[in-house]
């Protein structure tokens, strides 16, 4: 409980952060009056509403949503280094917004929204049937190495679609890397019911996923239908990680991240892991946004190279940790 | 109110096979109610195989298998479950796991899909646990546990599933003499104080007589010989059943039946 | 002469008339087609359309692609070999994306050490990395691990990368993305020399160390009982294999996938078992499929040019998946 505390504090610091830091003057009473009484005709006021607040409710939303979405496949596959950067499923939903704003000849938000989740449902259905999962037991490496082939070969046809359209160039280059920047102008709505859906989902189906955790025999002797568990658990990640894409372009490297440090607030259990490494998520995609953007000013570090930057050491140290007869 | 009779299992012409090869053929079986049966054999004569039948982990070709008056291929999942448990063969548990969340994960066909965790579970958790003895060893992750700790952990999840029947697969496979007393032992206390219908699957044969009501010996052309331990395992039997020119005399300490090769 | 040797000698036939043709097809296609005759007589008596493509629009492309995919294919199958396991490609665990980084940070930072020295320590460093962070205390080597350390420093320069990208203004970084998804567009006599150059250089090293690999071969107890210090060897090879990458993609960029897939096309086609052919096949099939990985990608769609990286990789990752499937079911991993 008390690391659950010590989260949910992170959480809180990171959105003040993510509000404060940067503001020229005032800092934070500046902020806390533009929240509480707001004043149309003061242009910091105006910023603050229009910039910063969609900025934090976008991490909030793409944070929490990718952290869930981690923790579920890593539950499910049993591979510790599942990620939806990793496995392909960012790059699923990429191609799919690039090819198909390409085809419709707009880049719309609601057009590029609405292209995300089959992308990410059709990457998630590839590399599960790629890497073995569908057969029952896949090994890690099998996994990881099927969502880099796939990854790859997505983002071939994304850089062959930008390099190919200079105009493309300019509003994919930024997308593609993952950003919180211009969050307002993001279908910030649509995508939050989207991560709620899957979040919902993710929570009610926890307890079976626990149990085909332990194996799918078992799991089919504890009176679930594995078949149907994966099902639940590829709409949730499919809704998540479309959400999470819809409003912050494919992050990498959260979904790593989260889930183990969820499972120290969480312990075993599922369920509490499941809201541990939402709250961590948010937490820890604010904190990285918020230090891209004051490392080297006045440029910006993208969010999803942050990630990338944690996450990468992050796995390669547990590349190093698996297990010998994990590594099957 | 469950019927006694609601526990027993039984395999009626049961035929199972695997591509081209058939490995059970038109098999019968009875398992009473309330008593435990061990399935012996040599590797490869589908004691796994009728097992995972028995558990419907696998369909049959041909033939049923009743729990009670209940055919199992046509039941619910979630109410086979709260029925009958199987522990397969060496599972592998999630990375860094207490002994407790295991268990806990027994409890899985009793809950519903928002359900909070209840009296009921908790209870079961804690029962199982000090069944097998690991209630002091309950938040440790089941990595730091010994080999028969761990089989043991494994056995409180099935327990804590809290079933009339309980099926195993070799669950004393990897563990030393000790131990694998201690695991049978620890299944006899549950079937003896709830009267709970177990099925194993064993190599040891010694064992079996020991701690089994009923043995079944499947040889490589089918079922050998069923009931008492006694007549059960004669040399005839071992002969056919395992290409074993063996001696059976009584055990010392119990009167059961023990095998000596020859 | 038994059949195993006509056999291998018709491959290797077939694998040099493959490369004849590959070559021939991107001399003639472009924006302006060629006729072969154009190019032979262009060849002889240096005059007309077929001598200046020969000479300035496409020979020396196409040139500096078949240094390139040599390169990387040689490269490809030294580190195959090494590790025995197909998957260990310069490109798989990183090698190839640690060079691109360091030559486009050397560039931006205008620096005028020559592409081919930057690449080259950009190399070296990314292996280094691997190999202090995947290779145990005590000096035990799991090739799985090599490469999912590796997949992870590929990340790390991709991110490295992309951060560099979003940092320029849109002309350059058009440019930069191209040339760091691998491209040999533009290139001139100074790449193909130089990619020649050095790989020359490399090649006679190589012909010195291929009789330590066959040892490495046989397993560190029997290679040592030999009389081979085989982790000096090891490493000796392993540098080899890092500059070789290290030289393709100072000329070509980092293009993913080739020296992943010339190693075993080359091996199959050849039916070559020793390191040394299994090496100079694979340093064929690298050129093969460079050459025809670049004709593709500016032939493709009419009026655009695009890196020949995005032909690679997306022949390549199937390529990848493939392999994983084949070596599941075969349980090597």
């Amino acid at each position: 409980m008390r690391a659950m505390a010590v989260a949910v504090l992170a959480l809180v610091l990171a959105a003040v952060l993510t509000l404060t830091v940067g503001v020229r003057e005032g800092g934070f009473s500046l902020v806390w009056q533009a929240l509480s009484a707001f004043d149309p005709n003061d242009p910091a006021h105006i910023a603050i509403q229009s910039v910063r607040m969609p900025r934090l409710i976008a991490g909030l939303i793409a944070g929490a949503a990718l952290g869930m979405a981690g923790t579920i496949m890593q539950a499910i596959t049993r591979n510790p280094l599942a990620d939806p950067g990793i496995l392909g499923i960012n790059a699923g939903a990429a191609f799919a917004v690039v090819i198909g704003s390409l085809i419709a000849g707009r880049a719309d938000n609601g057009l590029m929204a609405a292209l995300a989740f089959p992308g990410a449902a059709a990457a998630a259905v590839a590399v599960f049937a790629l890497g073995g999962g569908l057969k029952g037991d896949a090994g890690p490496v099998r996994l990881t190495l099927a969502g880099v082939a796939l990854s790859a070969m997505l983002l071939s046809f994304v850089s062959a679609i930008i390099l190919a359209r200079n105009e493309a160039l300019e509003v994919f280059r930024f997308w593609v890397t993952g950003s919180l920047a211009q969050a307002g102008m993001r279908p910030l709505g649509y995508m939050a019911i989207a991560a709620v859906f899957g979040a919902c989902l993710a929570i009610a189906i926890a307890p079976r996923i626990e149990a085909l955790s332990l194996g799918s025999a078992l799991a089919r002797g504890l009176g679930t239908k594995p078949g149907r568990i994966q099902l639940g658990a590829l709409v949730a990640v499919t809704a998540l990680t479309g959400a999470a894409v819809g409003v912050a372009g494919p992050v990498a490297f959260l979904g790593l991240l989260v889930p183990r440090l969820a499972r120290r607030a969480g312990g075993h259990v599922l369920r509490r892991e499941l809201i541990a490494s939402a709250i961590l998520g948010a937490a820890i995609l604010l904190f990285a946004d918020t230090i891209g953007r004051i490392v080297i000013p006045p440029t910006e570090i993208r969010v999803g190279t942050m990630t990338a930057l944690i996450g990468a050491p992050m796995f390669i140290w547990m590349a190093r940790r698996l297990r010998a007869g994990a590594s099957a | 109110m469950m019927l006694e009779n609601d526990n027993a299992l039984k395999a009626e012409g049961l035929t199972i096979g695997y591509g081209e090869r058939t490995v059970i053929d038109n098999l019968s079986l009875d398992f009473p109610a309330g008593r435990m049966t061990a399935i012996l054999g040599p590797n490869g004569c589908g004691k796994s195989t009728l097992l995972r039948a028995l558990a419907r982990l696998i369909t049959p070709g041909k033939g049923k298998v009743t729990l009670g008056s209940d055919n199992i291929f046509s039941m619910d999942t979630r109410a086979l479950a709260r029925r009958l448990a199987i522990l397969p063969q060496a599972s592998k548990a999630p990375e860094g796991i207490t002994v407790a969340d295991l268990v806990r994960r027994g409890r899985t066909p009793w809950r519903g899909l928002f359900s909070a965790w209840s009296e009921a579970d908790a209870a079961a958790v804690a029962r199982a646990l000090k069944e097998v003895g690991l209630t002091d060893m309950s938040e440790r992750p089941i990595d730091q546990l010994s080999g028969g700790q761990r089989q043991r952990a494994w056995v409180a999840l099935v327990l804590a599933q809290d079933t009339p029947c309980l099926l195993l697969d070799e669950p004393t496979t990897w563990l030393d003499l000790t131990h694998q007393i201690e695991v049978l032992s620890l299944i006899r206390e549950r079937n003896r104080a709830q009267g709970v219908t177990v099925v194993t699957v064993l190599h040891d044969l010694n064992l079996a007589a020991r701690f089994y009501d009923t043995l079944v010996l499947l040889g490589p052309n089918g079922m050998v010989a069923a009931g008492a331990p006694q007549d059960v395992l004669t040399e005839d039997n071992l002969m056919i059943g395992f290409g074993l020119s063996a001696m059976v005399v009584p055990d010392p300490i119990t009167g059961t039946p023990m095998v000596v090769p020859r | 002469m038994n059949a195993k040797t006509m056999a291998g000698i018709r491959g290797s036939l077939i694998l040099a008339a493959a490369l004849l043709i590959a070559i021939v097809l991107s001399l003639m296609i472009g924006q302006i087609r060629l006729s072969a005759a154009d190019l032979w007589t262009g060849l002889l008596t240096g005059k007309g359309p077929g001598a200046l493509t020969l000479r300035v629009l496409r020979g020396p492309g196409v040139v500096t692609a078949i240094g390139a995919g040599a390169a990387l294919g040689a490269s490809g199958a030294i580190f195959q070999i090494l590790l025995r396991n197909p998957l260990a490609a310069p490109d798989v665990m990183g090698f190839t994306s640690g060079a691109g980084l360091a030559i486009v940070c050397g560039v931006l930072a205008g620096t005028s050490l020559p592409m081919p020295l930057l690449s080259a320590a950009g190399g070296l460093a990314a292996a280094c990395l691997v190999a202090i962070l995947a290779i145990k205390r005590d000096g035990s080597q799991v090739p799985i691990t090599l490469i999912l350390v590796g997949l992870g420093i590929g990340f790390l320069t991709a991110a490295a990368n992309s951060f560099v990208v979003t940092r320029l203004p849109p002309e350059q970084a058009a440019e930069a993305q191209r040339w760091l998804t691998g491209s040999l567009a533009a290139r001139d006599w100074g790449h193909a020399g130089q990619v020649f150059g050095c790989g020359t250089v490399l090649a006679v090293i190589l012909v010195i160390q291929v009789r330590a690999l066959s040892l490495l071969e046989l397993g560190d107890d029997l290679a040592t009982g030999l009389g081979l210090k085989s982790n000096r060897a090891r490493l000796q090879l392993a540098g080899t294999g890092v500059l070789l990458a290290a030289t393709g993609v100072a000329v070509a960029g980092p293009v993913p996938f080739i020296a992943l897939m010339a190693g075993p096309l080359g091996m199959r086609i050849t039916g070559a078992k020793q390191p040394g052919g299994r090496i100079l096949s694979a340093a064929v099939a690298g050129a093969i499929i460079t050459v025809l990985a670049d004709l593709a990608a500016r032939s493709i769609v009419p009026g655009l040019q695009l890196p020949a990286g995005v032909m690679t990789g997306i022949f390549g990752a199937p390529y990848l998946l493939w392999l994983l499937s084949r070596e599941m079911d075969a349980g090597d991993i």
